[in-house]
């Protein structure tokens, strides 16, 4: 695990998560940022900013990746969410595309 | 991918993937890799019970389970190793209303 092979997504109060590439790629809209090379500052630079996702949200999605890469690996587990994210978490996996 | 903890100092989150028979320093040299804190300046802290980790014993041995929680600190100028500082939304949004929003 490097630097490179990492990304950095920030939420709208400016809190960082670094997670694997390879678990950002779970995300439709985050695989089409990272894939292709010079369409988007973010490819170079691997951070993307989340202005209208905030940061209770944006954890919550980082673990769905990781929940969601353990799964498709045959590791079949829960994913709680509270109920009162839902909505939220809704609106933002559908603009991820997740 | 076995499993991953999420190792949390200020207001940033690393997700490290990691596996149960790891040991504390394989998580730190992961670390360093995303940091530039050498090994040695690096102290882990599972935060739901407080206990520090130690660098010779596996994660499996000392609790650390899928999605747990680990604050990282680091060594300060004086030797001393910093106290936990982990910022949470909530903290934030106390400290914007405290100060009536006066940075907008």
């Amino acid at each position: 695990m490097t630097k490179e092979e990492t990304v950095k997504l920030i939420s709208s109060e400016g809190f960082e998560f670094v997670i694997d590439k390879k678990a950002a790629m779970v995300s439709q809209l985050l695989r089409n940022m990272l894939s292709s090379p010079g369409s988007f500052t973010e490819t170079a630079d691997g951070v993307v900013n989340f202005p209208d996702i905030s940061t209770t949200i944006l954890e919550k999605i980082c673990q769905y990746f990781y929940w969601s890469l353990q799964f498709s690996s045959g590791k079949e587990t829960e994913f709680h969410i509270e109920p009162e994210l839902t909505l939220e978490l809704m609106m933002a996996a559908n603009y991820l595309d997740t | 991918m076995a499993m991953y903890i999420r190792v949390k100092r200020s207001k940033t989150t690393y997700f490290i993937q990691c596996d149960p028979t790891e040991k504390t320093l394989e998580i730190k040299n992961k670390l360093h890799s995303l940091i530039d804190h050498p090994v040695h300046d690096q102290r882990l802290i599972l935060v739901e019970t407080g206990d520090v980790l130690e660098d010779s014993k596996t994660l499996a041995d000392q609790k650390v389970e899928n999605d747990a929680v680990v604050a990282l600190t680091l060594r300060k100028d004086d030797n001393e190793f910093e106290d936990v500082n982990i910022v949470k939304p909530s903290d934030f949004y106390q400290s914007r209303d405290s100060d009536g929003g006066s940075n907008w």
